[in-house]
This record gives C-alpha cells, structure tokens and sequence, in this order.
C-alpha cells in the first residue's frame, strides 16, 4: 500500500479511533446485552435469547405505551417544532427592526439544559398555582383550566408544549441559514411573471430548501427518539406512565430496576425504529438532491 | 448512489450514537477493580474520601466534615449531594460503572441491598464486632443495615413515619386525632367541608401517596398478610388488595387529594401542609427539621398514628446508612469507617440535629418536639415502608396501579391482578 492510499486513514484515524471505542463498540455490546438477563454487576449473566424482545413486545405494557409516545412525538416535532421552526425563519429572514434580537430570543430556549426548561414549565402547569392555569383565570376562562401535567389525556402534550417552546430555535436557525442561500434572482423573475407570494414560496422557497429540510427532518426525527430530559424532569414518566417514553423507559429498566438486558432490548429497538422509519426518506430525499 | 450512501452512513452513525447511551458497562468480567482505589494511602498519609449524600437537610455533612478535621487533619472528604429519586439511579448508574464513590448514603431493603447482594460494599460484620455497635446503634437499625446475616452498612437513621397535620386546621374543623379508622374517614370529609385539602400527598414519584396505600393495606390485609405481600409470600390478587385500591379511587372522587395531585412534587403537596391549606400528611421523623428549613414553626404541627384497627397497630418505618465501598483497603478503609462512625455519632447527631439518629444514646434535641411521640409509635412494632420492601420493579407496577386506579383506567380488581403479574414475574426471573 502506497502512502498516497495511506494518506485519508491516517488523518481519519483520529477521530475514527474515538468514534469505534466511544461510539461504535459500546453499541455493538448494547446489542450483545440485549440477548441476556444480566443485573449489570455480576459476573454472570443468563442468555435468553430474544427473551427480553418478546416480553418488551407481548407483556411489557409500559414499553407498548412508551413506543405509541415517541412516535406521537415524532408526528408532533415535525409537524409543530419543523413548522414553526419553517415560519420564524421566514418572518425572521425579513428585513426589519429587531431582526437579530428576535432571533436571539427564539434560539435562546434552545440553549438552556432540558431539566431547566422542565422545572420553570412544571412550575406553570402548577394545577393551583402555576402560571398557566391563574392566566385562564385572570382573563375569565376559569372553565378551561386543568391540571395539565396530572391527568393523561393532556400530560403528554402539555410536556410537548414545553419541548416546542424550548426546540423551535434549532430548526429557525438552520432553515434561516438555508433561506440566506437562496439568490433573490428567482424571486424577481417569479414576481415580474406575475407570481403570488404563495407561489413562490411553494415553487422556490421549498425547492431550494431541499438540502435544508434534508438536515432539518432528520434531526427533528432522531431528536424526537431521544426525547428525554424534559420528560424525566416534568412528570417521571407519570402520570400512570403515560408519558412515558423509550428512553426514559430505558432508563428505568437499565438503572431503577437492573435489567441491563431490557435496557439494551429497548435502546436497540430505538436504534432499529430510528432506521426504519429514516432510511426511507434519506434515500427518497437524496435521490432528488443537489448534494 | 454515492450521495443517497453517504447519507445514509450519516444517518446509521447518528443512530449508533442512540445506541451507545444503552450500554451501561463495558465491565463484563464481574471484577470489582474500579482503578478509582489503585493507590490506597499508607497511615500517616494524605486520605481523600468521596462520599455521596441527599441534598434536602443535609448540608450538615460539610459542617461535619470541617469539625472532624480536629480529628482527622489528613483526611479530605468531597461531598456530592442528590435528591431522592437521582441518588437512587446514580448510585445504580455508578455501580454498574465501577464508579461508585468510597460512601454513600442509603435507605435499607430493596433499596439498599442491590450493593451488598452483588458485593460492592465493604463486609463491616467483625468491624461491628469488634467496636460493639450492638451498644451503639438501635437494634431495629442495624438489622436493617444487616444482608444475609453481614453487616452491609453504618446506620445514621430510623425513620418512623406518622399522620402530620397543622393544629390550626384540626382546631377550626373542631377535629381531634382519629382513633380508629372510621374516626380517620370522618375526618377527611369534615376536613373537606371546612375547605381544606384532607390529604397532602403527591404522586410524582409514587412514593409519596404510597405511604397512604401501605397503611390502607395494613388496615385491610392485617399485619401478617401485609408482610407475606411485602416477601411476595402471598398473592397480590387478594381481596384485602382490592379494598386498599377500592379507597384509593373513592378518595380521589371525592376530592380529598390535591387537584393534579397525580403529578404532584411531594414537596408541593407538603408545601400545602406548611401553608395550613391541608389537613394531614405522612411524613416521618425527619419532618420537624423539614418544617423548619422551609422557615415554618414546627410546634404549629403535630403528627398521629395512622389507625389501622389492628393488633399489633404497626407504623411505617425504615432505616438509612452509609455503604462503604467493597474496594476501600489499609488506610482508607479504616479512616472511611471511622468518619463513617465519626458521622453517625451521637456528639454528630446532638450537634446538628433534625434528623432520627439510629445511635442510641443521642439527646431528644428541643427542635425535634415529634421525634419521642413517632418513635413511640413504633413501641407497637412496625412494618417496612413499602418502597424499601417491595422489589424495584414491583414498586414500579404499584405506583402505575395507583395513578390507574385513581384515573378509573384500571379497576381496583385490574390493580390487584397487574400487582400480582409483576410479582409473579419478578419471582420467575429471580428463581
């Protein structure tokens, strides 16, 4: 081998050697546990094969509940968090007054650690004294207010309103670093053709968004997977375990209960549903790409 | 091609990035080398201890710790401090690391035994002997510290828990302690008549309207069927069970609970407790020195023996230790337990009080005025608290059955069975 062919390994090798030991071999020994009883701890550990597959499938209720979660959350983050993320980017790309102290205030959510977001949100949802409910009352909807965070028909999306409120500056930002890509020529030659503006957002503006989206959905995707912080730090996973999630119940299966083997059953599904559910649209996606 | 495959290997190496937060271990040989106690100091030499303790009322330790320089100038300890629920999954997170620091505070059953089943902690049994801690330490406390007849901990406190309320509610609801359990039920709809919430309890977590559910099951099941329940003895599906459910979900109809209090922070219901908008919680012998540090009088409170109609009439309890590390060697291990000692001790316990010392010759500090009457509960018998006496993950199914049953998604009947599903799978995988 001639160093010229040496040349790409040696400067890959860096980060590549990080990434095999703290990435790559720990997630093929996740999958190794997946297939044992083990409490983490002690010497031996039971094989049981798919066992823990199974139960996680056929008994495991919390774990059925958790996956409907992320997949709602999924739905939710693309829907809302891309959406919204899409609309501030587009007021924001304006030329106007407080243009950048806008952005920095949308982003700044973004920045703060899960856990925080969680504890003041908690506090709002408060059923007697929080924000949230005292606004209803203040503004004479007292016939509205509910214990948002106690009851599970709302627990989930009132923690998702949180993680909206906190997520919407990641896909801003990046949809507004797309935006300012776009030549203004397309928009002129639209406009002197006699084009809407909806027009042009639609033929235009998404089109050369492509790439953009591209990033956007996927980590939007993957992001919604990992969904945990928020949710430990505002309910537990409660109430009922309805707002539980494959993480948290992860989690809890790995380091409440000892049961490294469900633990790691559940973080390989995660993984398994991430790919399924991605690898179609990277593909379809790039397909059609500039990049 | 090429474009849609380096997509792709972006997409797979951001996955495997999910994958890898499963893994808990890369320590597949059951060694107990951390590398973190290698170098273990001769005598005479520099000590540093890393201990982990609770966060509420526990910011005595650093002041512990700056006394015992006197006695011990080579010794450095590092504090780290937790809340309840964090403490638990770390410690768990640090086992199956090795990283667990060189002590750390514990609650005693379920919780505690996780370490010195799997030998993480330091075998204190001829240490126990040797310095005579049968003398030093309440009897009911060191069984509890006690695993497979080894000595697994150094006990700092026995907690007996009671039925708290504000004296001023009680008085202006012209209520006086209920006797009996009837007694108890009037009085949480008198309190309820009067405007105030009859029962301060928070879901958040489970455990706190657990010690509601435990007491309504000693009542129901008696003591000999709830301790068979507790050892997975006897089945769950047990009409007594049923019951206990059964008043669970007609306390919540008839609004005795906290509004939301199914995702409620413990420590917001007991804030209802502190602010006189509540009429009675169950909390233990910690509770005066809590009142205190939230800036209330704890003399404006006062606590009952739950009444369970039954004979023995038994009250929650449960005790908390230190765990030293099974790595600690030579000099460490032997300042480790002498601070561990030094900590538990009576002149520690005189010095900062607040707390149920587990030593038995502490004074009955004047700012613990409940301390005698809740240990006295006690004189009866007691009864493990249910989240140190159940398996983790029946615990888990018990505060998922208690949110269901409330939100009428679970008969009390479905409670009942789900209960005894877990059990009976924890029993299987156990075997």
């Amino acid at each position: 081998m001639t160093l010229r062919n040496l040349k790409p390994w040696l400067f890959l090798s860096p980060a590549l050697l990080v990434y095999l030991t703290v990435i790559f071999v720990p997630a093929v020994y996740t999958s190794y546990l997946s297939l044992f009883r083990w409490n983490g701890v002690t010497p031996d550990k039971q094989f049981v094969g798919l066992r823990n597959f199974i139960d996680l499938f056929m008994v495991d209720n919390v774990f059925v509940k958790a996956l409907k979660n992320n997949l709602l959350w999924m739905v939710g983050s693309l829907v809302f968090i891309m959406g919204f993320g899409l609309l501030l980017a587009m007021l924001l790309n304006r030329k106007m007054k407080g243009r950048t102290a806008f952005r920095g205030i949308f982003y700044f959510p973004y920045v703060l650690s899960g856990i925080v977001v969680a504890s003041g949100w908690a506090w709002m949802y408060n059923p007697t004294q929080g924000f949230i409910n005292k606004l209803l009352e203040t503004i004479g909807l007292e016939s509205w207010t509910h214990a948002w965070l106690a009851e599970p028909k709302t627990a989930l999306y009132a923690v998702f309103v949180a993680a909206l409120w906190q997520g919407v500056g990641q896909p801003m930002v990046l949809f507004l670093a797309g935006l300012q890509t776009i030549p203004q020529e397309p928009y002129e030659a639209a406009i002197i053709d006699g084009a809407k503006r909806r027009q042009t957002f639609r033929y235009i503006t998404l089109p050369l968004l492509r790439e953009t989206f591209l990033i956007v959905v996927a980590t939007t995707m993957i992001g919604s997977m990992k969904v945990y912080d928020i949710i430990y730090g505002m309910t537990g996973g409660g109430p009922a375990e309805s707002t539980q999630v494959l993480a948290s119940w992860m989690y809890y299966q790995t380091f409440r209960f000892a049961n490294i083997g469900t633990g790691s059953a559940i973080s390989l599904t995660l993984v398994l549903i991430t790919l399924v559910v991605i690898i179609p649209y990277v593909y379809y996606t790039t397909k059609k790409s500039h990049v | 091609m090429k474009k849609w495959m380096c997509a792709l290997v972006s997409v797979l190496l951001a996955a495997l990035l999910l994958s890898a937060c499963g893994s808990s271990s890369n320590n597949s040989n059951g060694g107990t080398n951390t590398g973190k106690q290698s170098s273990q100091p001769a005598a005479g030499e520099k000590v540093k201890l890393s201990i982990w303790v609770l966060n509420a009322n526990w910011d005595w330790v650093e002041k512990a710790v700056e006394d015992y320089r006197a006695v011990d100038p080579n010794l450095e300890v590092e504090v780290t401090h937790y809340e309840t629920d964090p403490i638990k999954e770390a410690l768990k997170v640090a086992a199956s690391s090795r990283t667990l620091p060189d002590m750390w505070f514990t609650w005693g059953g379920s919780l505690g035994s996780f370490y010195p089943e799997n030998g993480l902690t330091l075998d204190l049994t001829q240490v126990a002997q040797d310095h005579k801690w049968s003398e030093i330490y309440n009897k009911a406390a060191l069984d509890m510290a006690t695993y497979d007849g080894k000595v697994a901990g150094i006990p700092i406190h026995l907690n007996v828990l009671g039925m708290w309320y504000p004296k001023s509610v009680f008085e202006q609801a012209k209520l006086a302690p209920p006797k009996t359990f009837a007694e108890f039920e009037a009085s949480l709809e008198t309190l309820k008549q009067s405007g105030v919430v009859p029962l301060a309890f928070g879901s958040k977590g489970g455990w706190h309207t657990m010690r509601l559910t435990e007491q309504l099951l000693e009542h129901f099941a008696g003591p000999e069927l709830h301790d068979k329940l507790s050892n997975l003895e006897a089945s769950w599906n047990d009409p007594a069970v049923v019951k206990t459910f059964e008043k669970l979900s007609e306390y919540t109809d008839k609004g005795y609970f906290p509004k939301g209090y199914s995702s409620l922070d413990p420590a917001e219901a007991d804030n209802l407790i502190y602010q006189k908008q509540a009429g009675m919680v169950s909390e233990g012998t910690w509770f005066d020195g809590t009142i205190s540090s939230e800036g209330f009088d704890n003399t404006e409170f006062d606590v009952f023996k739950f009444p369970t109609d039954q004979k023995p009439e038994r009250a929650t309890v449960f005790s908390e230790m230190f765990q030293l590390n099974a790595e600690l060697q030579g000099a460490k291990k032997d300042a480790a337990i002498k601070f561990g000692e030094y900590l538990t001790s009576a002149e520690v316990m005189n010095k900062y009080p607040g707390r149920s010392p587990a030593v038995l010759n502490a004074n009955m500090p004047p700012e613990m005025p409940h301390l005698k009457t809740l240990l006295d509960h006690a004189n009866d018998g007691g009864f493990l608290i249910t989240d140190q006496a159940l398996p983790q993950e029946v615990v888990q199914k018990l505060f998922e059955a208690q949110d269901k049953v409330a939100f009428k998604e679970w008969t009390p009947q479905q409670a009942a069975e789900e209960m005894e599903k877990a059990a009976a799978a924890y029993k299987a995988k156990s075997k």
